[in-house]
């Protein structure tokens, strides 16, 4: 056990050249150890079958003479001649110092008894015998399996300063971040190595342009966010509405323009325009730490990062909405357009300038949303919180147009809004 | 500190090796018991083979004693019944001195990070991070 310690202790990490030999030697050899066990033990059992089978031959010759005439042993070294007499009268160790006189047909029968019982033992060791030389030959084939680098190759990592990833506890991913970039660097490396191996160079490609794409896309997001930049919700905490109030508006954008740095040459109101279905999720957007980060789907509210169940962090959940809304830019998302999801988007849209741009665009959008039809009419959608969601109570409304949203937020159906639309 | 770590470590070894030795005594005497067990089940079915007419002896000592058969197929069967007791007992006992022999060696295995980590430096440097 020490060496086995100090050894890990000195190397550090596993190597891979030495490591999988030994261990697949020392299986081996164990394997080995017990199917010469069982050959010695087969052994062992056969020459007992031998003899009872020769016994067997004795017993049925025995009663055919009265008496035979014999050389009885005397002592170690001494013969004398003499007569075996009652030659059907046998007398038989049973086993456990127990003994039975019988006849030699009786014996026989005893014999045969015994004999069963030998088989039964000799098929058992023959049963683990196969068993383990199957195994032996299993870790023959997996050692040249992992072995060789031709046909296939066990992959391995190898993983340096595990504590710095792990801490004990998952963390999970910040929002806007990438994959680590050791880990991309890896799988470009593993790839050149392994090149000839088709199956899994043509896995690993798939999932690198997969990344180099969400890359992208998130670089196109990041520029589409800097030009569209609608007023961002400052995060209050749970349970709060923020009602639109200009006040309110100024600060935000105050705090925006002093935190991007950048003039955002933008008027308010054409900040605020939605021409796609993507701009919907640039509206649902929270600021966390002063960054405005979009939310894993406007139907979800801050108010469950405080919950206990798995992931629902912000930073998760915007990291996932990221590559969704990077990934569909042209998902119709239904709900979402009439859901009004969280704890503070001010969407103020400049109401009735906008809606005949959104009307073609809202295409996308299953017929939920209205068309040829003054914004304010529109409202109800997005204000519209559909009452199964669990996120429902903390939500509030979005204030799209000035006038109507000066009432206090009204929850009802989509489908009750439709109806209302259509009368 | 690495001294009193040190033979800390020695007694713990003891103590464990002493534990291994009763574990491999009570497996050795289930063993016996398991093989004494084979035998009395033959010794049973031959002695169903038999019938009246074949006398039966029992060897106690040098001297071989007539038994009558249904006596003998009784006596046999309550030695089986012991010897079943027997090995049960033995089977809790070694599972007990399993779970005994296990947390010895947790006990030694901590001993033993603690040792290399506390080994004055020169030696190897531990990498691998133990706690769990």
């Amino acid at each position: 056990m020490t060496y086995l310690h100090d050894q890990m202790a000195s190397t550090g990490k596993v190597k891979r050249s030495k490591d999988l030999p030994q261990g697949a030697e020392r299986l081996k050899e164990e394997h080995r150890k017990v199917v010469k066990d069982c050959r010695s033990q087969i052994e062992h059992w056969n020459k007992v079958e031998k003899d009872y089978e020769s016994l067997q031959d004795r017993l049925r010759t025995l009663p055919d003479k009265l008496s035979y005439d014999i050389m009885v042993p005397f002592g170690p070294l001494a013969f004398m001649p003499g007569k075996l007499v009652h030659t059907n009268e046998l007398t038989v160790l049973l086993g456990d110092n127990w003994f039975a006189k019988c006849s030699a047909k009786q014996a026989d029968t005893l014999v045969e008894h015994r004999k069963k019982h030998v088989k039964n033992a000799l098929d058992d060791l023959q049963k683990v015998m196969k068993n383990f030389q199957n195994k032996d030959d299993f870790t023959d084939d997996l050692e040249k399996l992992a072995g060789d680098t031709e046909d296939f190759v066990d992959i391995r990592e190898e993983v340096i300063n595990e504590e710095e990833f792990t801490k004990g506890k998952r963390l999970a991913h910040k929002p806007n971040s990438k994959p680590k970039q050791e880990y991309l660097s890896d799988l470009e490396e593993d790839t050149e190595k392994k090149e000839g191996d088709e199956e899994r160079t043509t896995g690993l490609l798939s999932e690198e342009e997969l990344w180099a794409r969400l890359d992208e896309l998130e670089c196109e997001e990041e520029l589409q966010d800097e030009r569209y930049r609608h007023a961002v919700r400052i995060n209050t905490g749970k349970n709060t509405t923020l009602k639109f109030s200009e006040r309110n508006e100024q600060k935000v954008q105050a705090k925006r323009k002093k935190k991007s740095g950048k003039s955002n040459g933008l008027s308010p109101h054409e900040s605020y325009k939605i021409t796609s279905p993507a701009d919907i999720y640039r509206v649902f957007v929270d600021l966390v730490n002063g960054e405005p980060i979009p939310r894993k789907s406007i139907l979800k509210s801050r108010s469950r990062e405080n919950s206990v169940c798995s992931d629902t962090s912000e930073s998760s959940t915007a990291d996932f909405e990221e590559r969704r809304a990077a990934f569909g830019r042209s998902w119709s998302h239904d709900d979402a357009t009439h859901s009004d999801t969280s704890d503070g988007i001010t969407e103020e849209e400049s109401p009735t300038g906008t809606s005949p741009r959104t009307n073609g665009r809202f295409e996308a959008f299953t017929g939920t949303v209205i068309e040829k039809e003054p914004l304010p009419c529109s409202i109800p959608y997005l204000t519209i919180a559909p009452p199964a969601l669990p996120t429902i109570p903390e939500r509030k409304l979005e204030e799209v147009g000035p006038e109507a949203l000066q009432e206090p937020p009204k929850r009802m159906s989509k489908f009750k809004a439709t109806r209302l639309h259509q009368t | 500190m690495a001294e009193a770590i040190q033979k800390k470590l020695q007694s713990e070894l003891e103590k464990y090796q002493q534990l291994q030795k009763d574990v491999s005594k009570s497996m050795s005497a289930r063993q016996k018991l398991e093989a004494q067990l084979t035998e009395n089940n033959i010794v049973k079915e031959e002695l169903a083979l038999l019938d009246i007419q074949n006398t039966v002896y029992k060897l106690i000592g040098p001297v071989l004693v007539k038994q009558d058969l249904d006596e003998a197929k009784a006596t046999v069967s309550k030695r089986l019944e012991y010897i079943n007791g027997e090995i049960q007992r033995y089977e809790t006992l070694l599972k007990e001195m399993e779970r005994k022999s296990e947390q010895h060696r947790e006990v030694l295995s901590s001993l033993q990070h603690v040792n290399i980590f506390c080994r004055p430096s020169g030696l190897s440097r531990p990498r691998v991070n133990y706690a769990r």
